[in-house]
């Protein structure tokens, strides 16, 4: 607490780590689409392309949250 | 049993791996210290290269890009050349690349129905250009040769003079004599400074690389370009395909007057249909930046912590992830421009 400076950089750090907590919620839902395609996938094994592509599509939106917080992250990180 | 013993075989080029590995981990740990990791400075926004066109300063995600256009074109050419020499069967390079445009068109046909020979070549284009863009990325040598310049962070190296090619001197900088107390390791970072010693520049004391090139995708203005120009053709292709009752999306009016409430639920998700298509400009834009930044750093962090073989593997991980994130664009902005072109429904059942 005797040095801001240090203070302020300690808690950019720790205010990166925190909102990389929305990855959370990311992981469970790349999880969730995965399993749900390749069980899809084994099921009907002459529907893996659109299934794969369908995937693709639901992961990439679940992931765009965790890429939304690593942003906020690298951005409390490296600019100001 | 088998009366054909199978002959033992000293490949050649798993001995030359190995001795290159050897050598990384002898460089990397007991090395001179010239040789040894240092620590990357991290800057969000791309850096200046020196080059500018008027006032116009040209960075080195500019650059990077540059290099990806000379590559597709140089591609394409070569594939027109290919085709106007009248063979059939493609092989080596041009197979790769029918491979490719092969995927593409089953994709965009599987998706968009009579409107995909329309909307391939935009989308393809995107599809090329981030790939390649990812790929060329990888190249050794791609972040870590460039000018050394003063450290913005203040923690630097000093500069060690390697050789002199005519008046271009080529410095390293040196892990073992930090400025302003850096404590960690990480890439040995050959540095190429033009310095111009008769135009009586000072030369830095705590220096950092600032490479010439830098991946395209690292900079958001690459990225939020792509994502502009496929949010753009999506109103546009739209607006193509149904005329300018495509709006009526966004300003449902009809609804408004005739419909009672729930007339006005319309209006009210139409507004939200406007900023769902700026919520996709963000989340194209972020999502390419962020996988392609953070493999970059993750790359020379793991670069710092373990110098050897993990690399590697990390190595083909961002291969992976490049083709990846390049498929997801493309696959995104394929799936938006055709759900545009189609239109919502109800319009034409009422």
């Amino acid at each position: 607490m005797n040095d801001p400076v240090a203070f302020v950089s300690a808690m950019k750090l720790l205010g990166a780590g925190i909102a990389m907590l929305g990855a959370i919620g990311a992981g469970i839902g790349v999880g969730l689409a995965a399993s749900g395609g390749v069980q899809a996938m084994g099921r009907n094994p002459d529907a893996a392309g659109i299934i794969q592509t369908n995937m693709i599509l639901g992961m990439a939106f679940a992931e765009a949250v965790a890429i939304y917080a690593l942003a906020v992250a690298l951005i409390i990180i490296f600019v100001g | 049993m088998s009366e054909v013993k199978p002959k033992r075989r000293f490949g050649v080029k798993r001995w030359i791996i190995l001795a290159l590995v050897g050598l990384g981990a002898y460089c990397a740990f007991f090395g001179p210290s010239i040789l040894k990791p240092i620590t990357p400075q991290v800057s969000l926004a791309a850096e200046n290269t020196g080059l500018h066109i008027g006032s116009f300063q040209i960075t080195n995600t500019m650059l990077a890009t540059l290099l990806a256009d000379v590559i597709l074109i140089l591609m394409a050419l070569g594939v027109f050349r290919f085709i106007k020499s009248g063979k059939l069967v493609p092989s080596g390079f041009y197979n790769m690349f029918e491979a490719i445009v092969e995927f593409m068109w089953n994709s965009v046909e599987g998706t968009a129905g009579k409107w995909a020979k329309r909307i391939y070549p935009i989308v393809a284009t995107i599809f090329l250009l981030i790939f390649v863009a990812n790929m060329v990325k990888l190249v050794p040598g791609f972040e870590t040769i460039g000018q050394i310049e003063e450290s913005f962070s203040g923690k630097g190296y000093a500069p060690v003079k390697l050789f002199q090619v005519g008046s271009l001197e080529v410095y390293t900088i040196d892990k073992g004599q930090p400025v302003n107390l850096t404590t960690s390791t990480a890439e040995a970072s050959i540095t190429y400074a033009e310095t111009s010693s008769a135009e009586g520049e000072a030369m830095c004391t705590s220096c950092d690389v600032v490479g010439f090139l830098r991946g395209s995708a690292t900079d958001l203005n690459f990225t939020f370009a792509l994502a502009i120009i496929a949010v753009v053709l999506t109103q546009a292709y739209g607006t193509w395909a149904l005329g300018p009752g495509y709006f009526s999306k966004f300003l449902p009016f009809k609804k408004l007057i005739y419909g009672g409430v729930f007339g006005l639920i319309d209006f009210v998700v139409g507004i939200l249909e406007i900023v769902l298509e700026f919520a996709k400009i963000l989340s194209f834009g972020f999502r390419l930046f962020g996988n392609v930044f953070a493999g970059a750093l993750l790359l020379s962090i793991i670069g710092i912590l373990v110098a050897v073989v993990v690399p590697a593997g990390l190595y083909l991980f961002e291969l992976f992830f490049g083709v990846i994130q390049a498929y997801v664009f493309f696959l995104l902005a394929t799936v938006f421009i055709s759900g545009a072109t189609i239109g919502h429904h109800g319009e034409e059942q009422h």
